[in-house]
């Protein structure tokens, strides 16, 4: 029998849903929230976790540990999510989750390529979903990001994620921001890059983090269809929302 | 002939039978003798009395009820109480007559509002007093009025509560009830054999109170779908379903509470019986040769689900429950099944998943009623028509209550279980009595369909009818007696265990001491689990303030239901259906979990891994999951989420 840890170095967990049917497609998962994003994406509905997470309570690694030891027989992996996962330094918290058997899923916006790779070398995640949150230019991507992004790091994540691990792509899709063009352009930049799953979610403008978004209509079903025609054009596509 | 001190009073009754009459004070003495067992010299002298009352009023119109409520304070006065019950008149003040007809109910979901609905309501309410006058011992009564525990559907004291019934009756006995006008011989055709089952269904629901279950459906309707072609039997599906769903409109108002029972396997209790196909005939092969078609009607029946009604909502009734045995998986296609099916849970929640392990198998009745078949149950499964349960009644514990009286006591709390335990089976005794009345009244009597005896016995088989012990509130129970709800430590969670484990032994033991079969449910009962709480918050205030759910401000509280945990605590759906599921084996007559979904709609696969999880590493007996959906009263369209 294992000990139960009480710290893995690296990490404070800021929020846990314990039984996830939605946050890796096909999948029961425990699902970690860690603090802190390099991004500001309007349309973000984690905003606490990236403006002020200093004021929500931490996650016990401990109580993390035991509930995926006691829930091992029923969950499939761990999602860790953000935030930016990739901020923190994550090695010893996926090592916990395989520890107990399970598997590792992360979240990240691809701004930090080193530590995909080394994350996807040592085998400590089993799957990857990158937000793709505009086609590849400058100003664009930085309009949805909320700050200057550096592309190539997005490039080399993407070429990195499509060709080493399991993985999906997304977009949340944001009436203003995005359109069929939009979807094309990242659809057909995924497509070269080998990758082989596109997910459109929809926008809930409730829970944005602009005030301005909060306004904007999310797209109807049958707008979401059509994009994902136009994406399915490229590479295997859907879309999920309510 | 008129008395001879009534000559002169020129005053007119208006009676019950609709006349108007003279004033004849022996009229009073009489209904005394012959209704309430006064002596004739009694009653003369009330009589009396009650008539100068009525001339010293100088009132020159009077009806009976009046006269009668009269003579009551007569018989009060006289201290003639037992009198007073048997003289007195069941009924309504006008006022909650005109809420009732005007007003739309709340107690119950599945009644709409229209004058058969308010017609059942104002039988029911009258039944009720007399089910609490004349059926149960006061001591009884008073327990339920005063909510120490709840008599189920009292409104429908002349009949029992749910069913379990066989569709192989209706393919061998065709639709044949007891004064009909005309009879239908054994169906030839599926679509025949579905009005068939929609008509004994209606039927059987005016002669029980709840539940009227179909066991393995999909599977005893499959001789009759030879040979027909996917389209043809999703038609038959969509019949099913659609009738099943729209009998609301009949008399009564009120929807079939329904369940349409399916396997992917072949069970193994039916797979040698010999399959019963057209015109009531034997098709000279066994259940197990129907696989296909019980698959291929399964399947149909789950697309008619996943489509909904016409504008895309989900069916709340009929319900489609899985059932889930060893055999499914080791047979052919039941991962896509259970795709499928997980599928109309994640869009549209219909779908409940009851898990047989083992070598239990069971038949549900409602959402959370399901029967273990036992090894007599098993020997009917060679005859499948015989196979018809019942529970008679259900009699639900106020459990909050039993922790305020014992006062931190362990002994005397389990000590005043058993105690209201011994009065729920008093309760069982008595309904047992008056249904029995009623059925040895025969077929010409008000239970004459459930008398009928085509296969040499009654359809209502009394030998083979449970009695149901409900709990209501075990959290606040533990919540009081130990400061801890059961989600909150595992100490709270075992002591939980332990008062369900008593009940379990007391239903053995009652059982014995009875001659009864009384058994654990877990009550279905929101409306019970707001009376109960409201009622304690009046008699047990300090106590009950501590613990009751909801907004005591708003008036809106209640207990959480059976043994379930908090509904409202961050407690994770694993460790849900793990912990609920340790009750389970102790309620006899069925436990459920529910499992809430939200706005999120996962993929099939997730949910049909939750299934088969819960099946493998729980003893969870009955899962269903939970989406939330708004539907627009003007324009009927539905959406997913809360609005």
């Amino acid at each position: 029998m294992t000990l139960q840890r009480s710290e893995v170095s690296g990490v404070t967990i800021k929020g846990m849903v314990e039984t996830s049917f939605v946050d890796w497609d096909g999948n029961i998962v425990a699902t970690l929230f860690l603090p802190g994003c390099n991004f500001r994406c309007g349309f973000c509905f984690n905003a606490k976790l990236v403006l002020e997470h200093d004021t929500l309570d931490d996650v016990p690694i401990s109580y993390v540990h035991s509930y995926l030891r006691s829930n091992s027989d029923f969950l499939d992996g761990v999602c860790i999510t953000g935030g930016e996962p990739t901020l923190h330094s994550l090695e010893e918290l996926c090592s916990l989750v395989k520890s107990t058997g399970l598997k590792v899923k992360l979240d990240t916006n691809g701004s930090s390529p080193r530590v995909l790779e080394e994350l996807i070398d040592s085998r400590l995640v089993d799957f990857v979903a990158m937000d793709v949150k505009a086609p590849l230019r400058e100003r664009e991507y930085s309009k949805a990001a909320g700050v200057p992004v550096d592309l190539k790091a997005i490039s080399e994540s993407i070429e990195l994620i499509a060709g080493e691990v399991e993985h999906e792509f997304r977009t949340t899709v944001v009436r203003g921001v995005h359109d069929r063009q939009s979807i094309r352009e990242i659809a057909g930049t995924l497509e070269r890059a080998g990758a082989r799953r596109y997910v459109l979610q929809k926008f809930i403008p409730e829970l944005a983090m602009s005030e301005e978004l909060r306004r904007v209509k999310s797209m109807s079903d049958a707008e979401m269809d059509e994009l994902v025609e136009v994406a399915a054009g490229y590479l295997p596509a859907k879309w999920r929302g309510r | 002939m008129k008395g001879e001190d009534s000559t002169d009073i020129a005053l007119f009754v208006k009676v019950s039978a609709g006349n108007v009459v003279r004033w004849d004070r022996r009229r009073i003495a009489e209904s005394l003798m012959r209704e309430a067992g006064v002596g004739a010299e009694q009653a003369e002298q009330i009589a009396g009395r009650v008539e100068s009352i009525i001339r010293e009023s100088g009132i020159e119109f009077i009806t009976g009820p009046l006269i009668r409520e009269i003579v009551n304070a007569e018989l009060i006065k006289l201290r003639l109480e037992e009198e007073r019950k048997r003289y007195t008149r069941l009924g309504m003040p006008v006022y909650d007559v005109e809420q009732l007809i005007t007003k739309q109910n709340k107690e119950n979901a599945n009644v709409p509002h229209g004058p058969e609905a308010t017609n059942l309501s104002l039988a029911e309410s009258i039944k009720k007093q007399y089910a609490l006058l004349r059926v149960f011992s006061p001591e009884v009564a008073l327990a339920h009025e005063r909510g120490d525990i709840h008599l189920h559907d009292l409104g429908f004291i002349d009949r029992p509560y749910c069913s379990g019934n066989s569709i192989e009756y209706v393919k061998k006995f065709g639709l044949s009830l007891p004064n009909a006008l005309s009879i239908s011989k054994p169906a030839r055709h599926a679509e025949v054999l579905v009005l068939h089952l929609i008509k004994f269904s209606a039927a059987l629901q005016g002669v029980f109170a709840g539940a009227i279950g179909w066991d393995a459906v999909n599977l005893f309707m499959a001789p009759y779908l030879t040979g027909r072609s996917e389209r043809e039997i999703e038609q038959v599906a969509q019949m099913l379903v659609f009738e099943f769903a729209q009998q609301a409109v009949a008399r009564g108002g009120q929807s079939i509470f329904s369940d349409l029972n399916l396997y992917w396997e072949v069970p193994k209790h039916f797979a040698d019986v010999e399959a019963i196909g057209p015109e009531g005939r034997y098709t000279g092969n066994t259940y197990e040769d129907y696989l296909e078609e019980a698959q291929r009607f399964a399947r149909a029946l789950i697309r008619v689900y996943m489509q909904g009604d016409g504008m895309g909502r989900p069916f709340f009734f009929p319900k489609p429950q899985l059932h889930i045995t060893e055999r499914l998986f080791s047979t052919e296609g039941y991962r896509e099944f259970l795709y499928e099916i997980a599928r109309l849970s994640s869009e549209k929640g219909n779908s409940y998943y009851v898990f047989d392990r083992g070598e239990t198998a069971k038949i549900s009745e409602c959402c959370r009623l399901a029967f273990k078949l036992d090894e007599n149950d098993l020997q009917d499964a060679k005859t499948p028509w015989k196979m018809r349960y019942s529970a008679m009644q259900n009699v639900t514990i106020n459990l909050p209550r039993i922790a305020y009286e014992a006062n931190g006591s362990d002994e005397r709390l389990l000590e005043l279980l058993s105690e209201r335990m011994r009065l729920a089976a008093e309760a069982h005794v008595a309904k047992r009595r008056f249904i029995v009345k009623l059925l040895n009244l025969g077929k010409n009597g008000p239970l004459g369909l459930l008398c009928m005896d085509k296969d040499g016995e009654p359809y209502y088989r009394l030998h083979r009818a449970t009695f149901l012990m409900g709990m209501l509130g075990l959290n606040e129970l533990v919540q009081y007696h130990l400061g801890e709800e059961m989600h909150e430590s595992s100490y709270a969670l075992r002591f939980g265990l332990k008062v369900i484990a008593h009940m379990s032994r007391e239903c053995e033991r009652l059982g014995e001491d009875y001659g009864m079969r009384f058994v654990l449910e877990q009550t279905p009962a929101e409306s019970t689990a707001y009376r109960m709480a409201k009622l304690d918050l009046e008699h047990y205030r300090e106590h009950a303030t501590q613990v009751v759910k909801g907004s005591i401000e708003r008036g809106e509280v209640y207990y959480t239901n059976s043994t379930y945990l908090n509904v409202s605590a961050p407690i994770s759906p694993i460790e849900r259906v793990k912990k609920e599921g340790m009750f389970h084996p102790m309620i006899h007559a069925g436990s459920l979990t529910h499992i809430w979904l939200g706005e999120a709609k996962p993929e099939p696969e997730a949910i049909a891994k939750f299934v088969v999880r819960t099946f493998r590493h729980t003893t969870n007996d009955q899962i269903a999951f939970s989406p939330e959906f708004s539907s627009c009263l003007d324009c009927g369209r539905v959406d997913r989420g809360l609005w």
